[in-house]
């Protein structure tokens, strides 16, 4: 009997991997359908391919392109014509950012309302940035402030990655 | 011939529940914001820069059906074996990609149980969380293999 026992184990072992193998196939499967069929059914469907890059996202309902290019933001920040606006947290921004940019943290855009943004000129040229090519922050940030009345308000995409590799001026804490 | 069930099967079995139904109801809960707001979604898949472009939106269509199919397997206790190991798959992804994110430093939104963009933003407490639920799913593999590959020499079947 002990010999039987054991002589199975493996058989079982095997049956138990291909019932796994069976089933997770199949589930996956069945997902695809579902979300396949969904999708072409909802009226608010989204297409099943699409390019992906933040500056062609960066376009606001009239058809504006709200980034700008890193020399043109080079050159407004040179010119002192730029208020930057630094939409990461805290901390982020303790650790180093854009000389001159003040901080407007997205996630907590509330807590700032009367420190900053009511001591901005409605028609001063804002840029507001994050970090990395798909940082979203930046971008909410600047339709959050396009629908207060600013009129001129631009995105620099990857902002912060940019600005140090271009050798731009930043302020750390240790500078 | 029904045997009596030792103290040790009766943990297994009340474990290997409540895994399950934890597991159900994590799955099923994160599925439902992502399946009404796709694009929302899409954008969140996208922010963790991790996928091709041309995979971001087959991801986010897909992802959300794949956890409420498999949520709904550990709920009816059906196609366990597969459900369990594409739940400890799954979760081993959302810790290896939010790992990955916060070794990278990017400011994104986790897209765990909320597809708006403004919501749960990924951090330290957001990886110990998956890593749980990474565990709880590990265990339930574990759990499926003793209970299918047990039953030689015993005739009472592990938590039915």
């Amino acid at each position: 009997m002990l010999l039987k026992t054991y002589s199975l184990a493996p058989t079982l072992v095997w049956h138990h991997i291909g019932n796994t193998v069976r089933q997770t196939v199949f589930i996956i499967l069945l997902s695809m359908a579902l979300g396949a069929a969904v999708n072409l059914i909802r009226p608010d469907s989204i297409p099943f391919v699409e390019t992906w890059s933040m500056v062609d996202k960066l376009v606001t309902e009239d058809g504006e392109t709200l980034a700008i290019p890193l020399e043109d933001a080079a050159d407004l920040f040179a010119d002192n014509a730029v208020v930057f606006l630094d939409a990461r947290t805290p901390a982020e921004y303790g650790q180093g950012h854009i000389q001159g940019a003040v901080n407007l943290p997205w996630h907590e855009v509330d807590n700032y309302f009367e420190t900053v943004i009511m001591t901005l000129d409605t028609e001063a040229m804002i840029i507001t940035y994050c970090d990395g090519e798909a940082c979203s922050l930046s971008h909410d940030l600047a339709m959050f402030l396009k629908d207060l009345g600013f009129t001129r308000v631009k995105v620099l995409v990857n902002a912060w990655t940019l600005w140090k590799e271009h050798d731009l001026p930043i302020s750390t804490p240790s500078s | 011939m029904l045997q009596k069930k030792s103290s040790h099967d009766v943990a297994l079995t009340i474990g290997y529940h409540f895994t399950r139904l934890v597991m159900s109801g994590v799955f099923i809960y994160a599925s439902i914001d992502k399946i009404i707001h796709p694009d929302l979604f899409a954008q969140a898949v996208y922010n963790y820069q991790v996928l091709p472009g041309y995979l971001v939106n087959l991801t986010a269509l897909i992802l959300p059906w794949l956890e409420l199919t498999l949520g709904t397997c550990l709920l009816i206790n059906r196609w366990m074996a597969g459900a369990s190991a594409l739940a400890a798959v799954l979760m081993a992804l959302f810790v290896g990609m939010i790992l990955f994110n916060l070794a990278r430093g990017l400011d994104i939104s986790c897209g765990c149980f909320s597809a708006a963009p403004d919501e749960d933003p990924v951090t330290v407490l957001t990886l110990a969380r998956d890593i749980l639920f990474l565990i709880f799913s590990l265990g339930l593999v574990g759990l499926m293999f003793v209970k299918n590959t047990r039953r030689v020499g015993n005739t009472h079947k592990l938590y039915p």
